[in-house]
């Protein structure tokens, strides 16, 4: 089932696409529910799908016990499936039940690499929360990112 | 000198009797001994896995005689249990395996709550501290 363009405009992630951009986006777009308890990602695993919650509670967890928990919508999990080296940096557990759009990752990088406007547009959003979410890597990772944020 | 009489006259009955009371002694201690197994087994098994998880690098909380009455309601009360055992501030992750590990009811979406109610807070560094009463 397709996602309507006005439901993406509504998010902060896609906020910045016009009509046209919005309709290729929507097409790769594939609302999910999810269930209390559920893994949607494990860390160090290749990083296959990214999402972004409509509803429901969720926690990425990491290396040393550390972890922060997700609530609202339009908050995005699994951004490294478009951030080298494609693995998960934390595994994504579902608190409670709930409804997340999900996108492939090679089709996303496809999107994003392949049209400079939409590449821009997102990832100007997805940096910032790139960088929020840094201090709770290992500190190899946490060095790695900033490399490549600096880059 | 037959039957019986022979049977008394060497001590038949008390040998029988010493007997008898050495197979069902043998008998007992065995059934004992079989039926105290598992208890040696599970000793067994929480060495090795008390080895691996030093080995790994986590720190082992006793939660084994923690015991949730059923009829305890207080999901905060419960979750506080848990984490008066750990250190603090304390990993959201560790706590949600502690409280499967000690059988409570729907962990995730209880430590939801405790969260969305501010009872549990993160302390910006990816721990958590518990900001409730001490005695919820």
């Amino acid at each position: 089932m397709a996602i309507d363009t006005q439901t993406l405009k509504s998010l902060e992630l896609f906020s910045e696409l016009d009509s046209e951009e919005l309709e290729r986006t929507a097409k790769l777009i594939h609302p999910m529910r999810v269930m209390e308890g559920e893994v949607l990602a494990l860390r160090r695993e290749p990083a296959q799908m990214f999402y972004m919650i409509m509803k429901g509670n969720f926690m990425v967890s990491f290396k040393e016990g550390k972890a922060f928990t997700l609530h609202q919508r339009g908050d995005i999990m699994g951004w490294s499936t478009i951030v080298t080296p494609f693995r998960y940096t934390g595994t994504i557990v579902a608190l409670t039940d709930g409804e997340v759009l999900a996108i492939n990752g090679d089709e996303f990088k496809v999107l994003i690499q392949g049209d400079a406007s939409i590449g821009e547009k997102i990832m100007n959003r997805i940096n910032p929360i790139i960088a929020e979410r840094v201090p709770y890597f290992s500190r190899e990772a946490r060095e790695a990112r900033k490399e490549l944020l600096e880059a | 000198m037959t039957g019986m009489e022979a049977i008394s006259a060497h001590n038949g009955w008390a040998i029988s009797a010493i007997g008898v009371t050495i197979v069902f002694t043998g008998l007992t201690v065995l059934s004992l001994t079989i039926s105290q197994l598992h208890k040696v087994l599970a000793f067994m098994e929480r060495k090795k896995s008390d080895s691996q998880k030093r080995a790994e690098g986590a720190k082992e909380i006793d939660v084994s005689d923690i015991i949730i009455p059923g009829d305890m309601k207080e999901t905060a009360r419960e979750y506080k249990m848990i984490i008066d055992r750990m250190d603090a501030p304390f990993s959201l992750p560790r706590l949600l395996e502690l409280s499967e590990k000690c059988g409570l009811n729907r962990p995730y979406s209880n430590l939801n709550d405790l969260i969305g109610s501010g009872l549990i807070e993160p302390d910006g560094e990816g721990y958590y501290r518990w900001k409730g009463p001490d005695n919820p």
